[in-house]
């Protein structure tokens, strides 16, 4: 027999480094503020962060809500705009890719638009929604649909042509070729958009909330500087990074169980 | 005449994945004279490659040892040229920079080395190609660069590992006269490792064969005494691909 | 009459057909001329029926060319395009400096990586807007704090693309600079580097794009001069045509970044040149 199981020792020295590094770094963060080397108006220790956060898991003051709101009200601006960035980039990617005409007259009108930074139609959103959520929602999803449009687009284009030719020879339509052929060998590069999507998404959501907003994480980070309260501004960037990573998470998770479906 | 590369009892192990060891080699011992044309013949992962890479010094032998006139081998060196099964060319380099590369490595000057790289690039018929990009080139010529590339740096041992495995039939049987033809021209140890027997019985001064199925371990030794340039239609070739085919499990 | 690429994918070397109106009208060059001047009539339609709080197109470039002669905070329109562009070309350029090399240093070394990427996966999910207010608590709302925060925003994709592109490249390149007898070093100068050169670019043109968001959003909270200024002075003083002529000037601008950016790409990557992308 060729094959046998071994065990083999890793080298432990590099874990022992990345605790090391880890703990040198929390340490250090502590360690310059508890000893005044970095103002505690400016930056606030550790501890001081995870003792705000114990209180805010119940406390709504003085920013008027709790953590658990402030992210709820994120989550749901977050995944609001997400899902409506696929239901409306999907499709567009798609027709964009299959039909001249609507690749003809879309394009022009995307490719004008796509250069524009999503916050900056802040302005404007507050004028059309005022501060609600779907103003947040509008900037959100103009940053989540440019992946979902893009991939389909070149996925639909990708197509392998000797399969369009099989399914001509055997008289299938145009549209019967595109739902049952280019659609489906889009699929991959359309779920490849899910995590580069949900990244835009999270960062123009957090632009928006400092912007303009009651409630939220960006706006507990806002919030925590005009109160000049440094624990506040690094607990909202550690919940900003936590939840970012959590859906990231999820929707690798879910990426992997769709492309497992398709491939079977 | 002493040989000019001696393995001695030849065994590798690797370890996969962190904790799985296959065996891929077991007691090769082979000898290749001076200016010899050695083929190995073997089936997909028979670990003809890893053979190659040990004699290349690229990978250590997990027990026996490899001799170069007589003194072991530890290390990869300017004396063995290895041209690799999927090219390895330079992507960001043309055919030129490709080709002078290992000149440069060792710090000869612009002029010098163009002149002899130029002079490999005219060799392996890649004149009026200097400036392309390896993307730009079919595979036999991506392959030809590989072939020049080793050349330039003049090993006084060419190895090649399934240099024409990814070519169509017919290209194919032209880079092995090319191949033929540039060996003529400068006589070298040559180690050419590949699958396809009528490649190994055109080529090759001797046919090493390995068997199937890992680990790699030696099965026979033919010499090949026929004429150059051969027939692919000549009897004793077909006597000769009858009787390998008879011996060994492979097959065509 | 072709109108899905179908056609297009298996017919590609259909002959030339006869100039009807229908070839006309599926031309993608008319397509686009339709739908730009649509799109410009559209919008003027419901400016000037003062729907949605727009100001026309003519009144937007007509403002904007205003702008260019007359100043607003003590510069012209190009005054604040510069002050936009500086602080990005200030804060990208610390942001690649650092990052590009960080990248490349762990990726190339695992004592290095070890020690570096555990804390840089603590910063990685944290969208660089986010260090906006820390930011100003720290630099005060003067220029460093705007720079920061395109430094922080554009070294986080440097750090990855560069790590990413050294990742890729197939270990048996290194193999081809062993055998023709060169050194470790002569590996990474002759094989990492250039092999990575495109990834580095991936990375940098993200970073631009970052670096766009960020300026802006830095900008929109709290600022003097630059675009985001220009955008946040309109809806102050309820001019729309401010708002959307400071929004189709960043469109432009950082199009132009962008396309710079190809530029040097294709100019320092001539093996890119003939491969075609999308
Ligand atoms: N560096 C390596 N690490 C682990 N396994 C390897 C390595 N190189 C080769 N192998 C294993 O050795 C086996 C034989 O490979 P190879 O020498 O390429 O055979 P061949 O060239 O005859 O196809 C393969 O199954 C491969 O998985
Ligand atoms: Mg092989």
């Amino acid at each position: 027999m060729p094959y046998e199981e071994v065990k083999v020792k890793q080298p432990i020295i590099f874990k022992i480094l990345a605790i090391l590094s880890l703990l040198t770094f929390f340490g250090v963060w502590e360690f310059i503020v508890d000893a005044g080397i970095v103002p505690s108006t400016m930056l606030a220790a550790p501890s001081k962060v995870a003792i705000l956060f114990v209180k805010k898991l119940t406390q709504a003051n003085p920013d008027g809500a709790t953590l658990g709101a402030h992210a709820w009200m994120s989550a749901k601006e977050a995944v609001t705009a997400y899902v409506l960035a696929i239901i409306v980039g999907v499709p567009l990617g798609l027709f964009m890719g299959w039909f001249k005409v609507v690749r003809g007259l879309a394009r022009p009108i995307f490719e004008m638009i796509r250069p524009i930074p999503p916050i900056a139609w802040i302005p404007l959103c507050i004028f059309w929604f005022g501060i609600g959520i779907w103003g947040k929602v509008y900037i959100i999803w103009i940053a989540g649909i440019v992946p979902f449009t893009i991939n389909s687009w070149v996925g639909v284009n990708m197509t392998d042509p000797a399969l369009i030719q099989m399914a001509r020879t055997y008289g299938a339509t145009d549209w019967q070729i595109f739902t049952k052929i280019c659609i489906p060998s889009a699929l991959p590069m359309i779920f490849g958009a899910l995590q580069i999507s949900l990244a835009y998404c999270w960062t123009n959501l957090v632009g928006a909330e400092l912007l303009a907003a009651d409630k939220g994480l960006g706006f507990l980070i806002e919030m925590g500087r005009r109160l000049a309260m440094p624990e506040m501004v690094v607990l909202g960037m550690v919940c900003v990074g936590i939840g970012g990573a959590l859906i990231g998470i999820v929707v690798d998770v879910l990426e992997r169980r769709l492309l497992a479906g398709i491939r079977r | 005449m002493t040989p000019k590369i001696v393995c001695e009892n030849i065994s590798k192990f690797f370890i996969q994945k962190g904790k799985q060891r296959v065996h891929v080699l077991e007691d090769i011992s082979l000898e290749v004279m001076n200016n010899e044309f050695l083929v190995i013949l073997g089936p997909g992962q028979s670990g003809k490659s890893t053979l190659l890479r040990i004699i290349a010094g690229l990978e250590t032998p997990t027990q026996g040892r490899v001799l170069k006139d007589g003194k072991e081998i530890t290390g990869p060196g300017q004396d063995r040229g290895l041209v690799f099964q999927s090219y390895m060319l330079f992507f960001w380099r043309t055919v030129m920079g490709n080709v002078e590369i290992g000149l440069k490595l060792r710090g000869v000057e612009k002029k010098e080395r163009r002149k002899i790289a130029q002079h490999y690039i005219n060799l392996v018929g890649l004149e009026g190609f200097e400036k392309h990009f390896p993307h730009q080139l079919s595979g036999g010529m991506k392959q030809r660069v590989g072939i020049a590339r080793a050349y330039a740096n003049n090993p006084e041992i060419m190895l090649l590992d399934e240099p024409f495995g990814q070519l169509d039939a017919q290209t194919r049987m032209f880079m092995e006269k090319e191949t033929e033809r540039i060996w003529q021209t400068e006589k070298k140890t040559v180690i050419f490792v590949t699958n396809n027997i009528d490649e190994a019985i055109y080529l090759g001064d001797r046919i090493v064969t390995l068997k199937g199925k890992l680990p790699g371990r030696m099965d026979a030794i033919y010499d090949v005494p026929l004429p150059r340039p051969r027939e692919h239609t000549d009897l004793e070739f077909v006597e000769l691909r009858q009787m390998i085919t008879d011996k060994s499990e492979l097959v065509l | 009459m072709s109108n899905t690429i179908a056609d297009e994918i298996v017919h590609h070397v259909k002959e030339r057909q006869p100039l009807t109106i229908w070839s006309v009208l599926g031309n993608e060059y008319f397509l686009y001329c339709v739908s730009f001047i649509s799109f410009l009539l559209i919008w003027h339609f419901i400016a000037a029926a003062g729907l949605l709080g727009l100001a026309t197109p003519e009144a937007t470039i007509k403002e904007m060319i205003r702008l260019m002669s007359v100043k607003l905070a003590g510069k012209n329109l190009f005054g604040h395009i510069w002050a936009s562009s500086r602080r990005i070309l200030i804060g990208f350029a610390i942001g690649a400096a650092t990052g590009l090399p960080l990248g490349l240093f762990m990726a190339l070394n695992r004592y290095v990586n070890a020690i570096v990427k555990p804390v840089f996966d603590l910063f990685k999910p944290m969208p660089p807007i986010a260090w906006i207010s820390i930011s100003i608590l720290w630099f005060g709302i003067g220029e460093p704090s705007k720079v920061f925060i395109i430094v922080i925003g554009s070294f986080v994709p440097c750090v990855l693309n560069a790590y990413a592109g050294i990742r890729i490249i197939d270990p048996e390149l290194y193999d081809v600079i062993r055998v023709l007898g060169g050194n470790r070093r002569q590996e990474i100068f002759y094989v990492s580097f250039p092999a990575a050169l495109p990834a580095l670019f991936a990375g940098i043109q993200i970073s631009m794009s970052v670096a766009w968001t960020c300026v802006l959003a830095a900008e929109l909270v709290s600022s003097r001069s630059g675009l985001g200024w220009i955008i946040i002075r309109g809806m102050k003083l309820t001019k729309p045509e401010l708002v959307l002529g400071g929004m189709a000037v960043i469109a432009i601008v950082a199009w132009i970044f962008s396309a710079a950016t190809s530029g040097i790409e294709k100019l320092l990557c001539p093996w890119k040149r003939g491969i075609k992308e999308l």
